[in-house]
């Protein structure tokens, strides 16, 4: 058989697990939000979370890096290793967790202060630069890594909030990559983007999974079939099913899967 | 899989490829049997017919082939919805294949029946061209109604059409060595032994892609080749009996 080449796309070089979940309940109150996830999620591979609104992606993406903590009537139960160390347990510092799994939101939020800062604050306050001339290479590697150095490198003191929706998701991301974090989590990150700075944030992502991991929620099954090499597909707080993104787009084991990408009522 | 979509378009335009290539393989199965028809009855005006309808069955696929383009474009279609788009368009593109065989038997009517009649020749192909004809409607209900088995069972039954085609060509064969002069018709008569069975071969195509689209996967057997007249150069009427 001729040995031919695999698109880019399918391969899955990586079987590093980065992320370990077994057994993961999330409950709001009454609410049993997450049943019985149990997911393994590779190094240096881009996954994505689709689903349904109300399916828990969000909520189970928001465990990853703790972000259910600040939630009061929000109990996570189970356990998620990342690197073999269950993150949930009480010697683990939650901000120290957060500069390691860092995080991209639906709305591009940038701080009220200059581009430098937006980018400069975590590394500041985790330590990462002993000089003024450390500091303004991470900045600008930041910036490189999240394509917006070239459009930003002579205003980098101006007011971040003055950028461009588009530019303004590259600067969060830029801010997430600054404290050298091995996960990248993202809720939407191109949800209020349009056609072209969508695209650049998804070619960005496919040059970070060289770095790390990334983890992606969207409700663009498109884009999920676009930029992940995994897919993992959430119904009514259940993990359905989770695979090779080719094999999920073409061949999906579960009917749920199926209803739900092809686009019926599932 | 008969859940609607939740967009009644994207159901309207699956409707519609559906219905060309049913029709289109309504049309290639009426081809195949007419130009059998022809062929024994010596009927040219059937034989015309046959030529002329083949117009059609292309106009079908270019059609099938602009709509499947617009559905890939316009909807992105996934999973079953993407393996049906895929099906249809392999499905027409062998269709047409099948129509062009029949086609080609038409115009060999045409020439042979100018010529001596070879004894029980025309009855034996049509036999072998209705085996076909009844292969492609069967084909065409698995593909309707997703039945992978059948399509499986289909695809057993292109042996017999093998088979057959090997027997006329042994025979074929002994008449053109009896006599020198039944060498044209006999050569004309093995061109459509091999387009019906090259006919089979094309149905045997549509059956594994109707299997891809029930299962997935395409079927990993690969059919065991009976026939070593093609890569056998000794494969005489006495080596193969």
């Amino acid at each position: 058989m001729y040995d031919a080449p695999n698109l880019a796309e399918s391969q899955v070089t990586q079987d590093n697990i980065k992320i370990s979940a077994r057994n993961v309940q999330v409950f709001y109150a009454d609410t049993h939000a997450i049943k019985d996830v149990d997911v393994d999620i590779l190094d240096k591979t881009v996954t994505a979370f689709i689903g349904p609104s109300g399916c828990g992606k969000s909520t189970f993406l928001r465990c990853i890096n703790r972000m259910n903590d600040t939630i009061d009537i929000c109990k996570v139960q189970g356990d998620i290793m990342l690197d073999g160390q269950d993150i949930y347990d009480k010697r683990v510092d939650p901000v120290q967790l957060r500069a390691k799994v860092g995080m991209v939101f639906q709305k591009p939020n940038p701080f009220p202060k200059s581009i430098y800062d937006n980018v400069a604050y975590g590394p500041r306050i985790h330590g990462l630069a002993r000089t003024k001339a450390d500091l303004d290479e991470i900045v600008e590697k930041s910036l490189r890594r999240a394509a917006l150095w070239n459009e930003a490198k002579d205003r980098l003191d101006q007011p971040g909030t003055g950028l461009s929706g588009g530019q303004q998701q590259r600067l969060c991301i830029a801010r997430a990559v600054a404290t050298a974090p091995e996960v990248l989590l993202m809720d939407e990150p191109c949800s209020a983007l349009d056609p072209i700075a969508t695209a650049q944030v998804e070619e960005l992502i496919d040059e970070l999974r060289q770095e790390f991991s990334v983890v992606i929620v969207t409700h663009s099954m498109q884009q999920a079939a676009r930029v992940s090499q995994k897919t993992a597909f959430f119904h009514l707080g259940h993990l359905v099913e989770y695979g090779e993104t080719g094999q999920i787009f073409t061949n999906p084991e579960d009917e749920r899967t199926e209803s739900y990408i092809t686009g019926r009522i599932g | 899989m008969n859940e609607e979509h939740i967009s009644s378009a994207f159901d309207r335009d699956l409707e519609t490829v559906q219905a060309l290539i049913m029709k289109m393989g309504g049309l290639v199965e009426e081809s195949i049997l007419n130009a059998a028809i022809s062929l024994e009855k010596r009927d040219e005006e059937l034989a015309e017919q046959v030529r002329r309808g083949d117009r059609i069955i292309d106009e079908l696929e270019l059609r099938i082939d602009e709509e499947t383009a617009r559905i890939i474009a316009l909807r992105a279609p996934t999973a079953v919805d993407l393996r049906v788009i895929l099906t249809v368009m392999k499905m027409a593109s062998n269709l047409e294949r099948i129509g062009d065989y029949a086609k080609n038997m038409a115009k060999r009517t045409t020439v042979l029946s100018q010529l001596t009649q070879i004894d029980g020749s025309a009855a034996a192909l049509r036999r072998m061209a209705r085996e076909t004809e009844r292969m492609l409607r069967d084909a065409l209900d698995a593909y309707i109604q997703r039945d992978a088995a059948l399509a499986r069972e289909v695809m057993e039954r292109d042996t017999d059409v093998d088979q057959m085609y090997n027997a006329l060509f042994r025979e074929f064969l002994t008449f053109m060595m009896e006599d020198p002069r039944n060498i044209t018709p006999c050569m004309h008569l093995h061109f459509i032994a091999k387009n019906i069975e090259r006919m089979g071969d094309h149905v045997t195509n549509i059956c594994e892609q109707i299997i891809y689209l029930v299962t997935g996967d395409l079927p990993d057997e690969i059919r065991q080749k009976k026939d070593r007249t093609s890569v056998d150069p000794d494969a005489s009427p006495e080596f193969l009996s």
